[in-house]
């Protein structure tokens, strides 16, 4: 069964609806998206240059409200990019009167955007989020969420907390991509630690694996030191590094990384390092790498020969057992 | 120890057990309601897990298992009797916060029932010594003035030559015991900490001093203890935290009726750790160094672990000769280089713990 399908199961009588088309005045739109929104992140030029060079194709819907203003059902981007070519009118139909329901109306935008697009996360929030005022969550979960690619109870819920987010939250999840998993490591810090992770996310173009990281890290260390992550972060170390200009964005977003882990975790950090001054000591042939296993926790370590031949090999074998101080090789703590 | 229940639910089929009347008769004035079999099941953990409701269940899953151990790491091969899930306490590491998605403390009235079944298992395996445990999943005792548990178990370990049951509480719920007439092979059992790890950390549970108060009254009503430091948990002042317990412990306890003294550093499945900082604001548990594990779970980093269980070792020694300590979910070399030696893997460990069955019950496995 396709979406359209899906949505023809809703029972919504259209008859009433005329293609009468009026001209409204601009001024009475709301620039804030209204209760049938779903649109967030789009790129506005787009559509502009298409009105420019084509006109507007497509009539908005529209309803007035109690207080005279114009609720936008269908074409909530169009109306902003006519308020930025400074139309003065806007042509659209009106549902005042078409004796649709708020909730058909919803389901009317719905069955509209679905057509012609896919949302994004933030658009998915906002119409879980409009719809919960009509239909309740079971329905969502029977009814909406295969229309809107959500897999999981989970994700509904997440992006109900994205719902509420503040706009340059929203704005920085969509720009930088962050996934729903980062997402949810977000939605347990507090609003202004929230606001500088996604800063920092976005300033040193953290990938997946270094934004969970850094949340785990950033977080555990100010529960640790009972500092605000604000605080953390504005700390002199982090701040030179941001504004340092002789290393590339990647090399900055790894620094920072292992300034974090050196941090959160100083004892293993420690010995890793102490491991290596001891392997770098045994001035190994280039060809051979001696590793600690993952964190030291297994109990072997791993010598890695790469050779051309086997010629190659015994010669590389041959030098490891002129290098006295292999036999030295250990943990580097110290026990009792 | 304070315990409330609130109301009582009785699931679809439960009625059909002597125990659920058992349980209904000491519950008279607390508001019941049936329902049918899993009904509802959705828990929110951010709130609470509705621990103030006594959930009685027909429980169609297994009552015996193995302890399914952890990749990598020495269990010490005991087996878990299931007579019940969740428990009534609030300990901010505890992982069944992860484990059961479902609410409520859940008590198992068909446990009696089903008794017969594992009995016959264990006649059947009449040359192996079982250490069985039901304080795996719930409190072992922390609902016993209620379900009679201890009754029916000790009855049913007079019955059965080769099992010793270990009961693991952390509270001093031990009347029922008393009225038992049965004290061979059974092990009652305290979890141990700091005593500021237990008072910050253990919510609700009955305090340290008063378990090894209860545990001594144990020991003079003829049962054997046992004790476990389970989690350690790494805290600026974790020395003298843990010096402190072990000082009471050799003030309140014959160490010679001591079976076994067990140590586990914390760790948990990463999922847990979302669980915890929800539930937990203001938990310091998960401040230390942890590292992923072979089995996949977060613990201390090696030299830690290697550093507290020595320190935990050293001390302990100092009090008796042999308490038959030992180390839960380990690897050998952590073993070795703690304790000095290593029972290599998990055949060896069972062995080392029956030889303290053999000396504290003069049996022969």
């Amino acid at each position: 069964m396709d979406s359209c399908e899906k949505l023809s199961e809703y029972n919504m009588d259209m008859k009433q609806i005329t293609n009468r088309i009026d001209f409204f005045d601009i001024e009475k739109f709301n620039e804030t998206p209204g209760p049938f929104c779903m649109s967030f992140g789009f790129d506005i030029q787009k559509i502009i240059c298409s009105i420019e060079k084509v006109g507007l194709i497509n009539i908005p819907y529209i309803k007035i409200n109690e207080n005279g203003y114009f609720d936008i059902v269908t074409g909530y981007r169009r109306i902003m990019a006519l308020k930025t070519l400074k139309w003065e009118s806007v042509p659209c139909i009106e549902l005042t009167n078409s004796g649709l329901s708020d909730s058909d109306l919803l389901i009317f935008n719905l069955s509209d955007n679905l057509c012609t697009r896919r949302f994004n996360n933030i658009e998915k929030g906002m119409i879980i989020n409009n719809l919960l005022l009509f239909f309740s969550i079971d329905e969502i979960y029977m009814h909406y969420m295969e229309l809107l690619n959500i897999t999981s109870s989970r994700e509904i819920d997440i992006l109900l907390k994205i719902n509420r987010l503040s706009n340059t939250e929203k704005n920085i999840i969509l720009t930088e991509a962050i996934p729903n998993k980062t997402i949810e490591y977000l939605l347990d810090l507090k609003e202004s630690s929230r606001r500088m992770v996604l800063k920092w996310i976005s300033d040193l173009k953290l990938n997946i694996n270094q934004q969970i990281i850094f949340i785990e890290y950033i977080n555990d260390i100010s529960i640790k030191e009972e500092k605000d992550i604000p605080e953390l972060l504005n700390e002199e170390i982090y701040l030179e590094l941001i504004m340092e200009k002789k290393q590339s964005i990647p090399q900055k977003a790894k620094k920072f990384i292992d300034f974090l882990k050196a941090r959160r975790l100083p004892i293993l950090t420690k010995n890793e390092k102490a491991f290596h001054r001891q392997i770098a000591k045994l001035s190994l042939p280039k060809n051979v790498k001696i590793k600690h296993p993952p964190y030291f926790e297994g109990p072997d370590y791993l010598l890695e020969i790469n050779f051309t031949d086997g010629m190659n090999l015994k010669k590389t074998i041959s030098a490891l057992e002129q290098i006295k101080g292999l036999a030295t090789i250990s943990d580097p703590w110290k026990e009792k | 120890m304070d315990i409330t229940i609130s109301n009582v639910i009785i699931e679809e089929g439960a009625d059909n057990y002597k125990q659920t009347e058992v349980i209904l008769r000491k519950l008279e004035n607390v508001p019941i309601k049936r329902v049918e079999k899993n009904y509802p099941n959705k828990k929110d953990i951010s709130v609470n897990m509705d621990k103030e409701t006594l959930r009685l269940i027909d429980f169609k899953g297994e009552f015996f298992k193995p302890c399914p151990g952890t990749k990598g790491y020495i269990c010490c091969g005991y087996h878990i009797l299931n007579t019940g899930t969740n428990c009534p306490f609030n300990c901010s590491y505890c992982i069944l916060q992860v484990y059961f998605n479902q609410p409520s403390l859940r008590v198992f009235v068909n446990l009696e029932h089903e008794l017969d079944t594992v009995g016959h298992f264990l006649d059947l395996n009449h040359k192996k010594l079982f250490r069985i445990g039901t304080g795996e999943f719930t409190d072992s005792l922390a609902l016993d003035h209620v379900t009679d548990w201890s009754k029916t178990l000790t009855r049913f370990v007079n019955a059965h030559k080769n099992v010793v049951l270990e009961l693991k509480t952390k509270t001093d719920n031990i009347n029922g015991l008393f009225s038992s007439s049965y004290r061979e092979r059974i092990v009652v059992s305290w979890s141990m900490n700091s005593i500021a790890i237990s008072a910050k950390e253990e919510h609700g549970a009955t305090s340290i001093i008063k378990r090894l108060k209860a545990a001594k009254r144990c020991q003079e009503e003829g049962y054997i203890i046992s004790f476990h430091f389970d989690p350690l948990i790494y805290f600026k002042d974790w020395k003298n935290g843990y010096l402190k317990t072990i000082e009471l412990i050799d003030k309140y306890i014959n160490l010679k009726k001591v079976i076994w003294i067990s140590m586990g550093c914390i760790r948990y499945i990463p999922a847990l750790k979302f669980i915890i900082r929800k539930r937990h604001h203001d938990t310091h548990i998960l401040d230390g160094e942890f590292i992923t594990g072979l089995d996949g779970k977060m613990r201390y980093f090696k030299p830690i672990r290697i550093e507290m269980y020595s320190f935990m070792k050293e001390f302990l020694d100092k009090l008796e000769n042999n308490l038959g300590l030992y180390l839960c979910m380990e690897s050998p070399e952590i073993w070795l280089k703690s304790f000095g030696w290593s029972p290599e893997n998990s055949n060896g460990l069972s062995d080392y713990l029956n030889k303290r069955v053999n000396k504290l019950y003069k049996t022969n496995y």
